[in-house]
């Protein structure tokens, strides 16, 4: 593991709205390298969506640097650096499972088409379901194949919003289990949002507790749990131990409102 | 169709053919008034002169029919007193209005979501262009195009397309705004081009707002096929016939080619929404 995949000194992000200015991003300090698994936890509007969408360049950062594959957002968003995973699957409805996994290759004008989605929609467990339209799925199912289409060109770097959000806790579980055994087979850089302390904790290497008004970093946990995990591990002490430190973490965000 | 649904249907229809031939006794008064006098009143001589006038004010339904009858299936259909000879002129004009009318749309709504300065600086006259009546403008039309040396068809499709681009800007431009923000993301983190962005993302999340424009357009093109054909004198053609009927007083050849206009527009809403529907189950539509 090396090289610094997120460099962000000082960046900060205000959007200008109706009601005046809201700092939406201060400060912000972080360093991700290659290969981790990273999750941006916090409460509503701590910024950790603004964030990853800044590291996208999908929002552009009103002061201080932010350096993506050692090139500016923007750079990276042209180089198509990495593979966006939205909080909805955003599926386009009118193209079958194979279809929209195909999508990003037809745009990128790359080869082995078919390959590529095979390869990446046995990736997440969706063999056979190549001719599928998305209402034919579950939310669950409709997530994967957005998770899919997001590694279908083979970025490095995936960038995932909250994409298990809307789904039930069952069903949560497992697909935090599969993603696991995707990143352990795909060696990706995962940056993912969530407000779910549990899964922050089974899911990452390192733990980025955010805090809103102005939205700020106030603790990076590095988990010291085992790279091969299970869901079972959520009863160990070692787990408790980490969850404990991230609900200190929001706990004190919060102390200086209501 | 299930009994169902035709039922309310044909439960209106009903009332309305009802309602058609008691107008028919107060509408034709003025001219069977004397002869039913004469023949020695009562209801059945009343109904039997009422329905059954040769130039009647209101023809009665079965009289129509019977005009149908005969200038659609007793004639020859390429003798010029066929109706379908006539509907034949006006609807290649109409479908010629309707492809180009339908395209400006497309164009001018693809423009119009793409180049912030053209809805600002469009829109207004697209608009406007509307709220003339085509019967004023018709005739203008037709003396300028005229002296292009275009054939005829084009003057009239002119007027259609004139008439029909209108809901199809109007429908496309909501439509090709319709995908939400986060397919748009999408395409931007694929750095997709504009062009790419219509073509895989805008124009296939448009098409059900195409359809529901096109089937409003080319009801509106046969219109002003219908209208085209008035100012010019134009000896063929359902307006053609419409003007003729009304010089000469023959009520019956007006409704006749009045419902032979409804029905053309009819059949071919009809078979728009067929294209639709073939068209939008092929691209996963369900239910």
């Amino acid at each position: 593991m090396s090289g610094a995949v997120i460099l962000a000194r000082e960046l900060g992000l205000t959007f200008q709205t109706g009601d005046g200015a809201v700092e939406a991003l201060s400060n912000i300090n972080l360093d991700i390298r290659e290969g981790e698994f990273v999750s941006l936890i916090g409460p509503s509007g701590c910024g950790k969506t603004t964030l990853l969408r800044a590291i996208a360049n999908l929002e552009t950062p009103s002061s201080g640097t932010l350096q993506v594959n050692g090139m500016s957002a923007e750079q990276a968003r042209l180089a198509r650096a990495y593979g966006y995973v939205f909080q909805a699957p955003a599926l386009l409805p009118w193209r079958k499972v194979k279809d929209n996994v195909a999508l990003p290759l037809e745009v990128m004008g790359l080869d082995d088409v078919a390959g590529r989605v095979a390869r990446n929609l046995e990736l997440v467990n969706l063999k056979g379901f190549e001719e599928k339209f998305p209402w034919q799925l579950s939310g669950g199912m409709q997530q994967r194949v957005s998770i899919a289409r997001a590694l279908a060109f083979d970025p490095k770097l995936l960038l995932m919003d909250e994409p298990f959000g809307a789904l039930d806790e069952i069903v949560r579980d497992k697909l935090n289990q599969q993603l696991l055994e995707l990143w352990d087979r795909t060696k990706k850089t995962i940056i993912f949002v969530t407000h779910s302390i549990p899964e922050a904790v089974f899911l990452s290497t390192e733990i980025v507790v955010m805090s809103p008004r102005p939205g700020r970093i106030i603790d990076v946990i590095e988990s010291d749990l085992p790279q091969q995990r299970n869901l079972d591990i959520r009863e160990t002490p070692a787990f408790l131990k980490i969850a404990h430190r991230v609900r200190a973490g929001l706990k004190a965000g919060h102390s200086y409102e209501d | 169709m299930k009994i169902e649904r035709a039922l309310p249907l044909l439960t209106v229809t009903l009332a309305i053919i009802i309602a058609w031939y008691l107008a028919c006794v107060p509408m034709n008064a003025v001219l069977t008034t004397n002869k039913i006098v004469t023949a020695g009143g009562g209801w059945w001589n009343t109904l039997a002169f009422s329905w059954n006038e040769i130039r009647p004010v209101l023809p009665s339904p079965h009289q129509v029919v019977r005009e149908i009858w005969n200038t659609v299936f007793a004639v020859e259909p390429w003798s010029n007193k066929s109706l379908l000879f006539h509907l034949w002129v006006t609807l290649s004009s109409t479908l010629v209005g309707f492809v180009m009318g339908g395209l400006l749309g497309i164009l001018l709504a693809i423009g119009i979501v793409h180049v912030g300065s053209l809805e600002k600086s469009l829109m207004p006259w697209v608009i406007a262009s509307q709220t003339i009546p085509i019967l004023a403008i018709a005739p203008m039309l037709i003396v300028v195009l005229g002296k292009t040396g275009l054939p005829d068809i084009f003057t009239k499709a002119t007027i259609s397309a004139y008439l029909c681009f209108f809901p199809v800007t109007i429908g496309m431009v909501k439509g090709l705004r319709s995908p939400d923000v986060m397919q748009q993301d999408l395409m931007r983190t694929y750095n997709a081009s504009a062009s790419q962005t219509l073509w895989k993302l805008r124009l296939p999340a448009s098409l059900p707002f195409l359809f529901a424009s096109l089937k409003v357009s080319v009801a509106i093109a046969l219109t002003g096929a219908i209208v085209a054909e008035l100012p010019t004198g134009a000896v063929a053609g359902i307006g053609a016939r419409l003007l003729n009927g009304s010089y000469y007083g023959q009520t019956l050849q007006i409704w006749a080619a009045l419902f032979v206009a409804a029905f053309a527009a009819a059949t071919l809403v009809w078979l728009l929404g067929g294209l639709e529907r073939s068209s939008l189950k092929r691209m996963g539509a369900h239910s």
